[in-house]
Order: structure tokens, then sequence, then C-alpha cells
């Protein structure tokens, strides 16, 4: 059985949670959700997870405060932001600090198989 | 004491009869005698006994008997009284005339009678008449004379008293204070005293020779006449006031009374005629009646220069020769005014007018400068005035004395001037001074009067002005009459007529009809309490346009006691459209106000709908890819669809929310659960907060019971404060944005709604301003959040207010009560007078 590659999903609106890793799973992906940025740098996921999806503005630690954290431990994981915030000024600036895409929700399932190949490319 | 003296003469009265007897023994005397008595002591006896005195003397005047009636009166004997003896019983100052003419008429032989008076012998004289006779012999000569003397003192003194009465009478009449003549039936003068004879400045001669009438007046003489004439031919006393003319050709107003005597047939044998000097007393009196007319006159609203006019003329009719100004004190007491002058040139008044109030200026000037009265009696001789050349001036005008007197008003201030101006030069005598000073109290009245008059129709104007300006009418109404009356502006603001009378009746018929009812009751309240109220209500004019009124009225008595209402009606219609205007502005205000909530919220609101739509999409996907999987994986694809119905009805619920809190629509009244209310806002705006990364903190109390209100609004004003509260936080980054939102149980069954920021805090100078609409700290701010978040909780019967925390940040509370729907003030149908969204929208106009 061929191991499949683990996506991380941090995002505290509960229905991203629920619905996100459903779908990545029938992508072919082994999924994990986690619900703030503190709970997944808490998990034993950081080290396996491929990619993360990571909500931008969540209350405490935030999408890019966690991108950050990640480069001070040295966790060179590819990330694709989303978020519910439309503001098309936020997605440069992600993509500039390494992002490898920035999703405004609601996205399309293309856009996200297209950001996720994009992201396993890069790792 | 007769007695005594009768019995000391008994021995002459028996000598002088013998002698007598003797002497007498004439032979033709004898004969005579002796034929009729026969005795010659009988002839004695009778001779003794006659009540005269009685004396016969010889023809050359020799007395030679004496009777003895003569010895018992004089108390002379015989002897003494013989010869010249009896001479010493006559009065000494009467002696030389009586010696005289009993000379004369021993000397004519005549018959003849003298008087004189005779001392009789206790020493008083009284008069006698001595009459004589010659006793002749039968050759006609005369042998002797007889005499009797007769007693006429009271006849003489009764003549005497007669001619002293007379004599009384006429100096009387003299000195009568009147003119008294008595004329003769046909006219003619019979008589004048002394009084007419001065008055006239003629004799009686001379007086007799003028025509009847030639002192009376021309114009009094055909009345005159014509009484005389009727009085004439009916014998009727008459009465009449007529002019004469005095010596020195003045003519003063007489009173003469004309009477008849008659004698004792009937017929008139003389007219008495009396005239007495009314002169002063008509002056007086026409002056009195002069005085009143100008009093008249200014009680009757006369122009008052018609008055001083009429005031001259009458001292100028008065004080004969004199011409009378009256000049006014300008305004501002520096200049001379024309008051009037009606027989003065023009030309000199006008050279007066102007005239700066100075010493110098002029006697009237000066009068005005000092307050005092100045007396120029001749301006010939006059140099007060020579700076301003006065005097020559008014001398070109042939005037030669001036008497001017300040009129000065009741509290002493000069108002005028009044003058008498003299052809000649006068000096004032004190009726003048009397005249000047009751002339000069009217001219005071006139003033002042036509003064007060001005200022008040001055007042009244301005009244009508104000009232006009403020659309206030003043009125009364007597409650027991019912006598209604309105100020002009009353009549304007009901469109009635000012000059058809007010009744109870037409002011019930310009009433709005829903307003009748609730104004009668004001009526009839009022007739009986006493009481001032107000009251509020509409009128219907003819065009059935409304006017809205508010009237406040006043109690009060009226001079007899009566019950009385004062009151000031305000036309308000104009402040009640507007009212209603703004309530309208108000309610588009809040709108506004929410909209601009809105595009606060717009981040947060795209948020809160991405992220249902994001689940709805990504359960889709999934959805359609179990599906598509063989086998189809139904389970997973009924788990995401049904969370597919579920995200969708999170998003539904959204934009239902924003659709309750943004959309326009009237306040409604419900039961309001605080905290779920809360919870919706909070998740409205949850994520705004979180974008300015504000830790919300929510303390919602158990067991809140619900609030009476709008829910809508209510949530407004809570979203309103979270806003507030977390753009108050947006600089902070030295301490957690932390925010605290709070319900609970608020003393006197009320809810309380916290919300506690640790933001920049509150403004000490703007604290009072802050619920000001416009007024804002915020740069994208509009000011009405607080203002209209205020006006919404106080329709709610509540309060808001804001204070500082004892940290950092500022906390906002509101307090409302519980209620019921009964006492909620429903703010749809509130009266926009009285809500407290329109003093909110008048603040907005107030402070834009």
């Amino acid at each position: 059985m061929v191991m499949r590659s683990l996506i991380s999903v941090v995002d505290d609106d509960e229905s991203v949670r629920e619905s996100l890793p459903d779908l990545l799973r029938e992508f072919g992906f082994s999924a994990e959700a986690f619900s703030s940025a503190e709970e997944f740098l808490a998990s034993d996921c950081v080290g396996q997870t491929k990619c993360l999806i990571l909500d931008i503005s969540m209350p405490g630690m935030s999408g890019p405060d966690l991108q950050r954290e990640l480069t001070v431990r040295r966790k060179r994981i590819p990330i694709v932001f989303i978020t519910a915030h439309v503001d098309a000024a936020v997605r440069p600036r992600l993509l500039a600090q390494g992002a490898v895409e920035c999703l405004f929700k609601p996205f399309s399932e293309t856009a996200l198989l297209n950001a996720l190949n994009a992201a396993l490319r890069v790792s | 004491m007769s007695g005594t003296l009768g019995q000391g003469s008994a021995g002459d009265r028996h000598q002088g009869r013998i002698d007598i007897a003797r002497r007498a023994a004439h032979p033709s005397v004898m004969r005579d005698f002796h034929k009729r008595t026969g005795t010659e002591d009988e002839l004695i006896r009778v001779v003794d006994a006659l009540p005269g005195l009685v004396w016969t003397a010889l023809p050359d005047g020799h007395v030679d008997f004496l009777n003895q009636r003569w010895c018992e009166y004089t108390g002379l004997s015989v002897d003494e009284s013989y010869g010249q003896g009896w001479q010493t019983a006559i009065h000494c100052e009467d002696l030389p005339e009586l010696l005289g003419r009993w000379r004369s008429i021993l000397a004519s032989g005549e018959p003849r009678e003298m008087e004189a008076r005779l001392r009789r012998f206790d020493g008083e004289y009284r008069w006698f008449l001595f009459r004589t006779n010659p006793l002749v012999d039968l050759s006609g000569q005369i042998v002797k004379w007889c005499g009797v003397n007769t007693d006429i003192e009271d006849r003489k003194r009764a003549k005497e008293a007669v001619n002293g009465v007379d004599r009384l009478f006429r100096s009387v009449v003299d000195g009568l204070p009147a003119l008294v003549t008595l004329r003769k039936p046909a006219g003619d003068l019979e008589f004048a005293n002394r009084h007419v004879l001065e008055y006239v400045g003629a004799t009686i001669e001379e007086l007799k020779q003028l025509p009847t009438t030639g002192t009376v007046h021309p114009d009094d003489l055909p009345n005159l006449l014509a009484l005389w004439k009727g009085s004439v031919e009916t014998g009727h006393p008459y009465e009449i006031e007529v002019r004469r003319r005095r010596a020195d050709g003045v003519y003063r107003w007489f009173h003469m009374r004309g009477s008849p005597l008659r004698d004792t047939d009937g017929h008139i044998v003389i007219w008495y005629l009396l005239g007495t000097d009314v002169d002063d007393r008509n002056r007086a009196e026409n002056l009195l009646a002069g005085e009143k007319r100008l009093l008249e006159m200014v009680a009757g609203g006369d122009s008052m220069s018609g008055i001083l006019e009429a005031l001259c003329q009458l001292v100028e009719s008065t004080v004969t020769g004199c011409y009378c100004s009256v000049l006014l004190l300008g305004p501002d007491g520096t200049r001379l005014e024309r008051g009037a002058a009606p027989s003065l040139p023009p030309n000199f008044i006008a050279s007066i007018i102007g005239r700066p109030v100075k010493v110098d200026s002029g006697p009237c000037a000066m009068t005005a400068y000092l307050n005092e009265q100045v007396i120029a009696t001749d301006l010939t001789a006059e140099t007060r005035w020579a700076a301003s050349d006065w005097c020559s001036m008014a001398l070109a005008h042939g005037l030669q004395a001036c008497w001017s007197t300040p009129i000065s008003s009741t509290t002493g201030k000069v108002l005028g001037t009044f003058a008498i101006y003299f052809a000649q030069p006068r000096t004032p005598m004190p009726q003048h001074q009397i005249l000047i000073d009751q002339f000069t109290h009217v001219a005071s009245i006139t003033i002042e009067r036509a003064q007060t008059d001005a200022a008040l129709k001055r007042s009244e104007a301005f009244l009508a002005e104000a009232q006009r300006l403020s659309s206030t009418g003043s009125f009364s109404w007597n409650t027991v009459t019912d006598k209604i009356t309105w100020s002009e502006e009353v009549y304007h603001i009901y469109g009635l007529d000012p000059t058809v009378p007010i009744t109870m009746e037409r002011f019930g018929s310009r009433l709005h009809p829903d307003d009748v009812a609730h104004v009668s009751e004001h009526i009839n309240r009022a007739r009986g309490d006493g009481r001032d109220f107000e009251v509020d209500y509409r009128t219907q004019m003819d065009d059935h346009s409304v006017k809205y009124l508010h009237a406040v009225v006043h109690a009060g008595r009226d001079q007899d006691g009566q019950l009385e209402y004062f009151g000031a009606v305000q036309d308000v219609t104009e402040r009640r459209l507007s009212e209603q205007a703004l309530s309208k502005l108000r309610s588009d205000l809040a709108h506004i106000a929410r909209v601009t909530s809105l595009g606060a919220l717009t981040a947060s609101i795209a948020h809160e709908v991405n992220q249902p739509l994001s689940g709805i999409i990504t359960n889709a996907s999934t959805c359609l890819r179990m599906l598509a999987a063989d086998p189809p994986n139904i389970d997973g694809a009924r788990e995401t669809a049904r969370r597919t119905i579920r995200d969708g009805n999170r998003a539904s619920d959204v934009i239902t929310r924003l659709r309750a809190l943004f959309s326009k629509k009237d306040a409604s009244t419900e039961s309001v659960d605080l905290n779920e209310a809360t919870r919706e806002v909070i998740a409205l705006s949850l994520s705004e907060l979180q974008r300015n990364q504000v830790i919300l903190r929510p303390e919602l109390g158990d067991d809140l019971p619900p609030v009476t209100g709008d829910r809508v609004q209510l949530q407004q004003v809570i979203l309103n404060l979270l806003l507030n509260a977390s753009d108050a936080m947006g600089s902070v980054n030295d301490r957690p944005r932390q925010l605290i939102i709070k319900t609970e149980r608020d003393e006197g069954d009320r809810v309380r709604l916290t919300v506690q920021d640790a933001g920049v805090g509150l403004e000490p100078q703007g604290v009072d301003k802050l619920f000001e609409a416009f007024y804002t700290t915020k740069s994208d701010g509009m000011g009405i959040g607080l203002s209209i978040s205020r006006s919404i909780i106080e329709s709610h019967h509540g309060r808001l207010w804001a204070a500082p925390n004892d940290g950092p940040g500022a906390t906002f509370s509101f307090s409302i009560p519980r209620g019921s729907p009964s006492d909620m003030t429903g703010v749809h149908n509130l009266d926009p007078l009285q809500t407290p969204a329109v003093k909110d929208a008048q603040r907005i106009v107030r402070n834009p």
C-alpha cells in the first residue's frame, strides 16, 4: 500500500475542518484537521505533513504567525493559505513570504487540487 | 320835681295874671273880651289854660304879657321875661336870626312865623314855632302883637331824620360797587350813582346828553335794546350781560338788571337799573371753561399741536395784547422744537427753532437750560442774549417783552417752554403769574400725555409686531359673562375677521372636530377650578387646512372679582410640521447609521457568508466524488450532502440576520431575550472583532428576564457599542485588546448591558458631547451612532451612559426596564413631538 501524503488542515471554522479532510481523502491524500495553530504545533503531525492548508485569521495565533513559527523551527512545509476575508492585497504578500498559494473561500475543487499539486512539487 | 318848681313860681304866675289883666285893659280889646266872657278873671284863666306859650308885645316889640305856661315852661318869672328878658330863654345860636326876623315882622305888620330853640326850665332846648299876629284897633293901627309858641321839636326831629335817611341812602348808592341808574319810563336818565360817573368818566349832565346806550359794546347793543323794549312794553324786569366801555376805552362785562318801580295805581314811575361788574368772574369762568376744554382735548386724544395751539389762543384771548408760544425740548435735550405759536410771526418762531439749549441763546433756550422762569420786561434794555443777537431779532418782529416759563414733567424734567410776548415793555402782574402757572401745567399734562401716548403706541406696535413675528396672540376670557377678547394676532391665527366680536360659538366653530371634546373639557374645568392650564389643539381653517395651536392660560380675577383667564395662544403648526419632518429625518439618519455599520461590517459579513459557502462547495465536491466512486460511497455522500444543507442554512441565517439588521423598517414591539440578541450581534461582528485582534469575553447573565422592545433596534445599539469598543482599541498594542460584553439584572426590575473596552478611553471634554449627533473622534465616523443609540434606549424608557474605567478604556452601559408591551412606548406609533428621537433629530439640526 502506497503511503499517502499527509495534508494537514488548520482552521477555526468547524465546517471547514469537517468537509475539507473528506475531500482531501477523496483526492487520495491522508488528511488531519486542527482547530488552531497551537493544536497543530502540539501534535505529532508537523514532521509528516507534506502540505499545510492554513486559515489566515484565527483567534490566538494566526496563519502567518504559524508560518513564521515553522520557519523559526526550520520545518519547511509547503503552505496553502485559505481565507474567508476577500482582500486581494493579502495574496501577493503571502506568496512573497513563501506561501505556495492563497485561496479565497469559497474555492473550487480544481483550484484546491492545482494548489496541492504545486505544493507537493515544491516538497 | 315839677311840683317844687310849680310851687316856686306860684307868686310869679299870680303877678303876671294881674299885670295882664291890668295892662290888657285896652279899650278895644277889652270890649271884645267883655262881650264873650264877661269877666277879666275868666279871660286870664282861659289864656293861662291855652295849650301853648302865649304872649303879647307892644307894637315896638316890647313883650308886655306872658301866660302861665310860658313861665312854667321856661322857669322864668313874668318880670324876668318882660321887655327883652324873654330873650334869655332863646338858644344863643338862634337868637340873632330870630331877632332879625322879629324886627322884619314888626316892620311888615303881617302875621308871620319864626322858629327857634327855647330853653326849658330844666335847661333843655326844644324847637318852637313862634306864630305872631298883630292886633289892630278900629282905625287899623296895630296896638299889640299876639304870639303863640308851639313845640315843634318832635316834628323837626322827624323831618331831620327823614333828611338824614335820604342822605344816607344817597351815599350808600354812591358807594355801591355797582352801576346804579334810574331812568324814567321813557328811558331818560334820572339818576346815576358816583360809580357810573367814574366808570364812564363823565358828569351827570354829560351823561344825560349821551344816547341811552352810548357806553354799551356795539355787539351787545341789539340784544340789550330788544330786551329793554320788551320790558318797557310789558313792565317785566330784565337781566342781561353786556360789555360797557370804561373811561379808558376798555370794555368790561356787566350783569345788568332792570326793575320797575310803580306807584299806588300800578303805573311805572321809574326803572331802577343795577349793573354788576362780572368781567373778572367771566374771565375766570372763560379761563376755567377754556382749561376744561383743553383738558377734554387732552383726554379725547386730540393732537398735541392742536391742543397747544388752542392753549396759546386761550391765553391770548385772556391777556390783552399778548402773543404766546410753546416750544418743545428735543429728544436729546439740546435743541428747541416747534410746539405751537398761532399768532407770532412764523419767521420769528423759525429763527428760534433749533437754537441750542444754552443760557445765551435766548429767553426760551435759557428757560429750558436753567429750568427757571425768565422774564424780560423790556427787550430794548436787555443784554443777556447779546451773544446770539436774540433781542434785535425779536425787536425786528415788533416784540418788546418776553416772559418765558419752563414746562416741567411731574418728575421735574423740562419738557419745553411757554412764552408770552408783548409789543410793548411789560412786567408780569400776580394775575399773570397765576395764569402762566395754570397753563404751563396744562401744557405739561398735554405734552406728557402725548409722549406717554407715543410711547404706548410704540409699545403696542412692538407687542403687535412681536405677536405677529412669534405667531402668538393674547386673549382674555371672563368665565361669568363668557366675554372674550382677542388680540389682532389671534384673529389672524384663526383666520377670522377682527371686526366681528369673538364669541365662544365662533371660537368653537373653528376647532378641529377631533379636538372639540378635549378643548371643551378644559373649558368646562376652567369655569370651576380657576387654575392655570395649558392645552394643545388644532383649528380647522376655511380651506380645511389645519393649524396646530398651543395655549398657555393664566387664571385671574377682574375688578368685580369674577373669574377671568388671560392667555397666549401660539401657532405651532410650523414647529409641529418641522418636528414631523425631523422625525422622518431622524429615521432616515438611523438607517444611514445602520448602513454605515454595514459598510464597516462588509469584510466580517463576507467572512460569515464565505465560511458556509466554502463548506458547501467542499462538501458538494466530496459528495460528487463519493457518488462517482465505484462502488459509490452512498453513506459518505449522504453525510456530505447533509453537511451541505447545514452550511446552506448557516449562510441563510447570516443573510436573514443581515437583512433584519440593515433593512429599513418600522419599529416593532416584542418580547426580546437580550442574551440571544447579543449573541446574534456577536456572531455578526465576531470576525470583524477578530480582524481587529480583539479578545471578546461575553459574560451573559443567567436567568435574564426578557425585555419588551424592538429587537432589531436594541441589536443596533449593541452592535454600535461593540464596534465602537473595537475601534477604540485599534491603536492599542501594549495590552490585550480585551472587550467584555456583559448582561445582568439591574435594580428596579431593569436589565443592564455593559460593554467594557481597554481602549484609548474618554476625553474629559468629550464626555458631554459623546451623545451629540455628529460628534466623533474617528476620522471616518459620522458621529451619529451614539446619538441614535441613546434615542433608541430612551424610547425604551431606558438610559445609556458612558464612564471611564479605573484602568485603561471606557465602559458604555444601557439599562432598560423589563416593562410589558403596554408600557412600552411603541416606537412606531409614538407622537413625534414626544419622542427622544425628535430631540435627537433637533440636536442634529442644531449641531450640524
